[in-house]
């Protein structure tokens, strides 16, 4: 799913949205027009790629009618379907983002669909199925997938001569040459409050923040794996390679319109995101693999990338499986996905990409589709999320920012980290063993 | 009188109906007061010692209501955040509640000065960006600080020197007061002009009469008559201070030097929010409740004598 691209914009529509859904109250269900008429669902969902999906379902199922609601992106969205879930006035349907999974089932706002997902896990990736799986129940339809790539300003790269990266040491290089180049252009930024990103860099490297055996939980964050990309990271900000600050600022913003920031290693969404803030440097950029730690090692982790999710609320449960499941592989939803730049989870719609255009942003680049596969292929196939990944997230960005302001060492940051997210977890009741 | 010439019944009945109106009257306001201030805080007290725990086994069991004793205070009065959030706070408080004051007084006299020229329009100029709402005041000062967007940057650059960013390092304190200063003054500002208009035009007069100037007019007699006044504006600020959440909140997207705990309210609404722990961030407001509430109390305590006389 992508992101929202102006987090001080989102706040005020956050406000209002807030607003909004005091007032009109709607309950779980909808409108119900009787015994015999059509069901009337309630789906949360952001981006801009919904509402053309949601039209296309409603054209060709009037018995079941849905009603989208934009409850603000991610966080903001899960937030509030906890609270709406105590309250009793959840959606039937909402978007859940893949590591936001966990704390919602565990929230009791997810619902387990396995009784209605026959046949359903042929139609993904193993890496993307095992998003929505848990102890052997499912609990979501994978919608979009978002596998971390490099999308650089290729304009610039040229300009200066510089090669794509390949790996991180050659991406290290390449700053260096930026920075000397032109002293107020960096290769990339390193923004503090990317908890995602900084995830998917770690699981490229190997790192994997929860386990779980049986009932027992394992957390670590400060493996071997994550302490050497902490490292990494440190010694291009030391060297002032890389811009340390928060992203899609109007600061930031201006920094791409200007050609000032030549890359984000992101999830697949990134050329949508960039779209938005910097439409005139369209044909500028292009998308390549991420670097890789160890040269002939294709692996990438996933940034971002959702399902959707039937909530326990709903009183409609078969139909909005059914909806769900449509959304997530349906031809007619794909499309409507591609269209707007968004990587969609399924095999058969990533196989609808490659009779696509590339992305606004790249309209040059003729084998995007082919690349994004390919990327795809090699994703990481098991990656998994624990059920406090907001603790983690919010305890992350806050040291992180603290640690990249004052000048602490950031691998500090991972242990803070994990004592936050180890001590949450026991409080909570659940069983831990710290490494 | 009537108990005499009235027969009994009707003198009892005129009495309970005396004795039901004030309550009649009152019922308005006291449903309202418990609907929406006394059942709210009675369950914010309940929620402060109920938490979420795991219910039966599993890695990913489902989480029940229990209750947890004092568990929720001991982990927010130990959070090392909290502690931090108060000491911003001190530093804004520092900052903010005097300039607010101070610019308020001084405006409030300056426009009460006999003869004095364009005050209508001076009045209204001072008073509209009370009216502009915090969350959009934030974002406009936003855009004037950051280096890219800021004008003022873009002159310095013009005349050949560096830019400021004050977001990031030791400007942001000032920076973060100066919206809430730019925001308060002119609602201050009317409380004192107001209360200033209200001193008799007597006193002025024969102060005049005895030779005093308009700044020991100002001094001496202005500002010691408002003074409760100033006291009341002071308590609002404080309390304002306490509650400093929009400001902050609205800038975070635009620094990193901003955490989600920068100040208290925003570790409350993180932990209920973020991080879905309600009893928690019920156990901290109730704590940041009664901390204003003793603050509020000992201000009073402190100014009640000099400004309200005796009683």
């Amino acid at each position: 799913m992508m992101r929202r691209t102006v987090p001080a914009m989102a706040t005020l529509s956050a406000v209002a949205l807030a607003l909004a859904a005091c007032s009109s109250g709607t309950g779980s269900g909808g409108d119900d027009a009787g015994p015999d008429g059509p069901i009337t669902l309630d789906y949360w969902a952001w981006g801009t790629a919904q509402q053309p999906m949601v039209d296309a379902w409603n054209a060709a199922h009037p018995d079941i009618q849905v009603k989208r609601t934009d409850a603000g992106g991610g966080t903001d969205s899960s937030a509030k379907l906890v609270t709406a879930t105590r309250a009793g006035n959840a959606p039937d349907v909402a978007i859940v983002e893949y590591n936001t999974l966990p704390a919602m089932i565990v929230a009791g706002v997810a619902a387990d669909i396995s009784e209605h997902a026959d046949g359903l896990e042929e139609e993904f990736a193993p890496g993307v199925w095992s998003q929505v799986t848990f102890d052997g129940a499912t609990y979501g339809v994978p919608q979009d997938a978002g596998p971390q790539a490099l999308t650089y300003n290729k304009a610039r790269f040229d300009e200066l001569g510089i090669e794509v990266p390949t790996t991180w040491e050659e991406f290290a290089e390449a700053a260096e040459t930026v920075h000397e180049a032109d002293p107020d252009s960096y290769i990339t930024t390193f923004a503090p409050a990317e908890f995602g990103g900084f995830a998917g860099y770690a699981q490229q490297a190997g790192a994997e923040w929860w386990s779980v055996d049986g009932d027992t939980w394992t957390v670590d964050f400060d493996d071997d794996a994550s302490v050497a990309v902490a490292d990494y990271w440190q010694d291009l900000i030391d060297r002032d390679l890389v811009l340390a600050e928060p992203l899609l600022t109007p600061e930031w913003n201006a920094k791409v319109n200007q050609g000032e920031v030549l890359s984000w290693p992101a999830g697949l969404w990134a050329a949508g995101v960039l779209y938005g803030i910097a439409e005139e440097s369209a044909g500028d950029w292009a998308m390549a693999p991420l670097p890789q730690w160890e040269e002939g090692d294709p692996a990438v982790g996933f940034q971002g990338g959702s399902a959707v999710v039937v909530t326990t609320s709903t009183e409609h449960a078969e139909a909005a499986a059914e909806f769900a499941r449509w959304m997530g592989t349906a031809d007619e939803a794909s499309a409507a996905q591609i269209e707007q730049g968004q990587y969609p989870a399924s095999l058969a719609g990533q196989e609808l990409t490659l009779e696509s255009d590339p992305p606004l942003l790249m309209p040059q680049q003729e084998d995007y589709w082919e690349t994004a596969a390919e990327i795809t292929r090699t994703t990481i196939p098991e990656i998994s999320w624990g059920p406090n990944v907001n603790v983690a997230s919010s305890a992350f960005q806050d040291a992180m920012s603290t640690a990249v302001t004052d000048g602490a060492p950031l691998r500090d940051v991972l242990t803070t980290t994990e004592d936050e997210v180890v001590e949450d977890m026991r409080t909570t009741g659940f069983e831990v063993t710290q490494k | 009188m009537s108990a005499v010439t009235d027969p009994p019944s009707l003198a009892y009945r005129r009495a309970r109906r005396r004795w039901a109106a004030p309550y009649l009257f009152l019922l308005p306001a006291g449903v309202l007061f418990i609907a929406f201030l006394a059942i709210p805080i009675c369950y914010a007290l309940y929620l402060s010692f109920r938490g979420m725990r795991m219910a039966g086994g599993g890695p990913f069991g489902v989480r029940q209501e229990t209750w947890v004793g004092l568990d929720n205070y001991v982990a927010a009065f130990t959070a090392p955040e909290l502690l931090a959030g108060l000491g911003r706070l001190a530093i804004y408080g520092i900052i903010a509640v005097p300039l607010t004051l101070g610019l308020a007084l001084t405006f409030a006299l300056l426009l009460d000065l006999p003869r004095v020229r364009g005050a209508r329009f001076a009045r209204t100029a001072i008073f509209i960006p009370y009216a502009v709402p915090g969350v959009v005041a934030t974002l406009l000062w936003g855009f004037l600080y950051l280096p890219s967007t800021s004008p003022g940057n873009w002159i310095l650059e013009r005349v050949g020197l560096d830019g400021v960013d004050v977001l990031h390092g030791g400007m942001l304190f000032p920076a973060v007061a100066n919206i809430a200063v730019w925001g308060g003054v002119g609602f201050n500002m009317i409380i004192l002009y107001t209360s200033l208009r209200g001193i008799p035009a007597d006193v002025y007069e024969a102060a005049r009469l005895d030779g005093a100037s308009e700044w020991d007019i100002a001094y001496r007699i202005k500002i010691p008559l408002v003074a409760p006044a100033l006291v009341l504006t002071g308590l609002f600020a404080l309390i304002g201070t306490l509650q400093v959440y929009g400001e902050p909140t609205t800038l975070r997207p635009m620094t990193s030097e901003i955490s989600q705990t920068w100040v208290p309210l925003m570790m409350i609404y993180r932990d209920a929010f973020t991080r879905d722990n309600l009893s928690l961030a019920a156990a901290s407001s109730v704590a940041l409740a009664l901390g204003t509430l003793v603050v509020s109390v000992i201000l009073l305590r402190l100014t009640q004598k000099r400004s309200f006389g005796e009683s």
